[in-house]
């Protein structure tokens, strides 16, 4: 991804917004008893688009944005949201994009890790209660909310950050109509 | 260029990961700090403006889940529904009433607040996205009195208690949070117990510890226990509804000493809440 000030503005705004918009509409609205999580296919979509560098950066600053406004103990969110923007960032240097299907199938995975890594970091910091059947449901129900979310995310950050992609400005140099002789 | 790259990546992946678990080990149980308290007063503000104007896109859509969900309750409601219309004419006067004595009582619960607490209204203005975490941020704080521990009820009953505050606002944590127990006790038998939360089902908390002599039965309700032991005191008050007995096998409270509770606060659908500030705890 190429910084400038004006993408780095825009990569502020996103974080900001993406957090307020899940804590004040995502997380108050439940379909079938599950709130949709936004910020993991958020990113993702980022690391996707980006790579490693800018999924980590991100996940990390979404976490601690997020930690502060919930007043939560700092570094939770963070370490589980830079673990999914890192793998998303992994897959995007690694592999081709090349089906439609791969951002959506991605978010919904890597949101699932993350609900489980959520979970993994409430057990280190010592849970001692029962956990219900249902959260395995609420878990998956989750991913699917995130299959929906990852597409329209994808589409409206790469549009948001195309100025900054380094394989669109290869895609829009190759496409640049040949040079006539006068 | 490519491998300083790399080493670059890893250096900055590396940082943030002994960042994040620095952090977690500082500030874990410490409740809020210095950076949640000055990010908290600048975006409180506007988590009140987006929480206000996404109201009615949130409705819309809980409106399409309570109508899937009441689908399947169909028949049943069918039979509640004549109870109800008898209900209906009154509640609409009642309604009207409401809405004055709500600004005149401040959600007052004539007699279920002890004497000595000061209620506070608030607004739920976020919770938290994940399913491990129950808690919600209310838009009142330390500027209207609202310390860490005072407990917090709705119209329903019993919600949670505060567990950090800032300026602006503070952090609830929900009594269907894995951190949460509250004692208890069913009445009329005056079996006491701890309300402890099944983690992933807000809907279903389990009384714990009971007497397994004593016989808990379906439909009795329970509530706080509001303990006092010479200089300490619980931090919920006695007598505050908790929620009511749903399932008490025989065979459940005499090998596990334990009930299951549904709370009677909708925790997953939370807007108006009133904190008991000023409760003298030793």
């Amino acid at each position: 991804m190429i910084l400038t000030p004006k993408i780095l503005a825009r990569l502020v705004a996103i974080v900001v917004l993406g957090v307020l918009l899940q804590l004040s509409f995502f997380s108050q609205v439940a379909i079938f008893h599950v709130s949709p999580d936004l910020l993991p296919v958020l990113v993702i979509s980022m690391g996707l688009l980006g790579g490693t560098m800018t999924g980590v950066v991100t996940g990390f600053s979404v976490g601690i944005l997020l930690d502060c406004l919930l007043i939560e103990p700092l570094g939770g969110a963070s370490l589980v949201l830079l673990a999914a923007g890192y793998l998303a960032g992994l897959f995007r240097e690694r592999f081709e994009i090349h089906s439609a299907l791969v951002p959506p199938l991605l978010c919904m995975g890597l949101t699932i890790f993350a609900e489980i890594g959520f979970g993994a970091i409430e057990l280190m910091l010592g849970t001692d209660a029962t956990v219900s059947g249902l959260i395995m449901r609420d878990i998956l129900l989750k991913g699917v909310f995130a299959f929906v979310l990852g597409w329209p995310i994808y589409l409206g950050l790469r549009r948001i950050l195309r100025p900054a992609l380094v394989e669109d400005q290869a895609v829009r140099r190759t496409r640049r109509p040949p040079v006539v002789g006068t | 260029m490519y491998r300083k790259q790399v080493r670059r990546r890893r250096a900055v992946l590396a940082l943030l990961i002994v960042g994040s678990f620095v952090l977690l080990t500082i500030t874990y149980g410490s409740g809020s700090n210095g950076l949640q308290r000055g990010v908290s007063t600048i975006f409180s503000p506007i988590q009140s403006v987006a929480n206000g104007a996404l109201k009615p896109a949130r409705d819309l859509v809980n409106w399409f889940d309570q109508t899937l969900d009441a689908r399947g309750r169909n028949s049943r409601l069918r039979t509640e529904l004549q109870t109800a219309r008898k209900q209906s004419v009154g509640a609409a006067a009642a309604l009207a009433e409401n809405t004055q004595l709500r600004k005149l009582l401040s959600l007052d619960r004539g007699g279920a607040i002890p004497s000595g607490y000061d209620p506070v209204t608030g607004r739920v203005i976020a919770r938290s996205p994940t399913v491990w975490f129950s808690d919600v941020t209310i838009d009142v704080g330390s500027d209207e009195g609202v310390r860490v521990n005072d407990p917090v009820i709705n119209g329903d009953g019993l919600v949670g208690r505060v567990s950090a505050v800032t300026g602006g606002s503070a952090q609830v944590t929900l009594i269907a949070d894995h951190s949460s127990a509250v004692s208890g006790k069913v009445v009329p038998l005056a079996v006491q117990g701890v309300i402890r939360p099944n983690v992933g089902d807000p809907g279903d908390l389990i009384l714990d510890f009971i007497d397994s002599a004593k016989h808990v039965h379906r439909g009795q309700i329970v509530v706080t226990a509001g303990w006092r032991a010479e200089e300490i005191e619980s931090d919920f008050p006695p007598n505050i509804p908790i929620g009511e007995v749903t399932k008490a096998p025989l065979v459940e409270q005499e090998a596990q000493q334990q009930v299951h509770v549904r709370p009677f606060a909708d925790l997953r659908d939370l807007d108006l809440v009133q904190v008991l500030a000023g409760g003298s705890r030793g």
